[in-house]
């Protein structure tokens, strides 16, 4: 598994950066990292990085989309996947 | 993997931060009643700060007599759903007078709020074709109602109209209905919502807008209409829900519209038609509370003064309080610990308040929400005052976080 620094996709650098201040046991973020299970953080703080995610991009993430995502990575398709069909 | 497995975390933390302080603020059980502001707890009176009694009128004693009546004529429960057997003739005067008051030409009334959102939104916004767009701060129920519907559904950034305006935007042009979700007061903070720039954008973009005004009927506005009648916007609202729980002082819900397809609700709404509906005491004491609030502008002005009062002096305590004055004042704390730990002692200094921690708060603060009536006195919130004065002074030796 690649870590951040090596990974050059730039949407799982800025998911990183912003999941960063809210990962307090300063977990290892790798795109198979759990967002609740493993960085516990609330399903709430989850929709708020979202919407840092959305004005940053300039699309809209559905709440419907939001629910069915576990991992960074799963959150780094959706993006990329939104983004294609956003634009 | 057991069924039970996903309690652990939460049971964890609870467990432990009860244990600190001996008290469980989720599970504090009201002994004895001893008026709308007063309350026997484990062999203590208590002021009561942390209701949603804003005008005070429990214990009213037109609504009182009017419940009891209901109950003498029309019996202790209507076992069915408004849709079946449980319409009366009371249920239905209650619309027409909601409506009336309100200024809108339909009413249907539920048996809570909680449904009467949950039923609002998810009869009117249905996938695929449908979006709804919500505020971040959305009342739980406002979200429920949006995972019945199925409906895609966005939110918007909190009392941010221009949030709202780029979420818009960005909707495919395939995109049908538009529904636009948010609130007057919101609960936590008593913050309240820009709800003219709302309906406005909305409109701009031809979406309809939900407003629940469940903290704010009875509350704001010259004739207790709520945020929407003190915005001068009440008639361009699409719907307008609320609920009997708080200012009216009793149980139900309503949601009241001038577009006729509302009706439309009462064969399509599940919350409305697969439970039974509010019972008779319930219907009456809510009726005779409207008919208080439509005639009797006195207990606002108290609320408010009231109000006033209390924020003034946390403001001058030094206390970080979440919003301009209004009957919901919030102070925020350092964390849960610290948080659970003043709720403690505002409990041993005699007063109760709400202690809300994340995630049912926003922006994941910790939360003392104290709430104001009309029917506090001088005394209780002189009591209230000075628990917050001993509190601060705890606190400025407190270093706990989490
Ligand atoms: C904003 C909001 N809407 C709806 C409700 C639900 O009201 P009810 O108690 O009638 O179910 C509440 C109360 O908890 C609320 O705060």
């Amino acid at each position: 598994m690649t870590s951040i620094q090596e990974d050059d996709d730039l949407v799982f650098r800025k998911i990183c950066s912003l999941i960063e201040p809210l990962n307090e046991k300063g977990v290892k973020l790798t795109r198979d990292t759990d967002l609740i299970a493993d960085l516990e953080i609330d399903s709430v703080a989850v929709l708020d990085v979202v919407m840092d995610i959305e004005d940053n991009y300039d699309i809209s993430i559905p709440v419907n989309t939001i629910s069915e995502i576990k991992t960074i990575g799963e959150l780094v398709d959706a993006i990329h996947a939104i983004k294609k069909e956003q634009s | 993997m057991s069924l039970f497995d996903k309690f652990q975390p939460t049971k964890e933390m609870y467990y432990a931060l009860r244990e600190q302080t001996g008290r469980d603020p989720f599970g504090v059980s009201m002994d004895e009643m001893k008026g709308p502001t007063r309350a026997i707890v484990k062999g203590r009176e208590i002021v009561l700060a942390g209701t949603n009694n804003y005008l005070g009128l429990t214990y009213d004693e037109s609504a009182v007599k009017a419940a009891q009546d209901a109950v003498a004529q029309s019996g202790t429960g209507t076992t069915g759903s408004r849709f079946a057997n449980g319409t009366y003739d009371a249920h239905r005067q209650l619309e027409i007078d909601l409506a009336a008051f309100l200024g809108f030409k339909h009413c249907i009334v539920f048996s809570t709020g909680y449904q009467a959102n949950l039923g609002a939104i998810s009869s009117l916004a249905k996938p695929p074709e449908d979006v709804i767009l919500i505020d971040a701060d959305c009342h739980a129920c406002i979200y429920d109602g949006c995972q019945l519907s199925g409906a895609e559904t966005i939110r918007f950034r909190h009392n941010n109209p221009s949030s709202l305006e780029k979420r818009l935007q960005r909707l495919d042009e395939k995109v049908n209905g538009k529904l636009v979700c948010l609130e007057g007061m919101y609960s936590m903070f008593g913050d309240t919502a820009p709800v003219k720039e709302f309906v406005d954008i909305a409109h701009k973009y031809g979406a309809h807008v939900l407003l629940d005004e469940a903290h704010s009927f009875g509350v704001f506005g010259d004739n207790g209409r709520g945020l929407a009648e003190a915005q001068d916007i009440i008639g361009d609202v699409d719907f307008y829900t609320g609920t009997f729980s708080k200012s009216l002082a009793s149980i139900g819900g309503f949601v009241a519209s001038n577009h006729d397809e509302l009706e439309y609700l009462r064969f399509s709404s599940r919350p409305y038609m697969f439970t039974a509906s509010p019972s008779p005491a319930n219907i009456a004491a809510a009726s005779a509370a409207l008919k208080r609030i439509a005639s009797d502008q006195s207990m606002r002005i108290t609320l408010w003064e009231n109000a006033k009062r209390v924020h003034a002096a946390f403001t001058q305590l030094g206390f970080e309080v979440c919003a301009p004055a209004s009957p919901v004042i919030a102070v925020k704390l350092a964390g849960k610990a610290q948080a659970f730990k003043a709720w403690n002692f505002l409990m041993e200094n005699g007063v109760y308040v709400n202690l809300a921690i994340p995630p049912g708060t926003p922006n994941a603060t910790s939360i003392l929400r104290l709430s104001v009536s009309a029917a506090h006195t001088n005394e209780d919130l002189d009591i209230v005052i000075s628990a917050y004065t001993a509190l601060s002074e705890m606190l400025a030796n407190d270093d706990s976080k989490d």
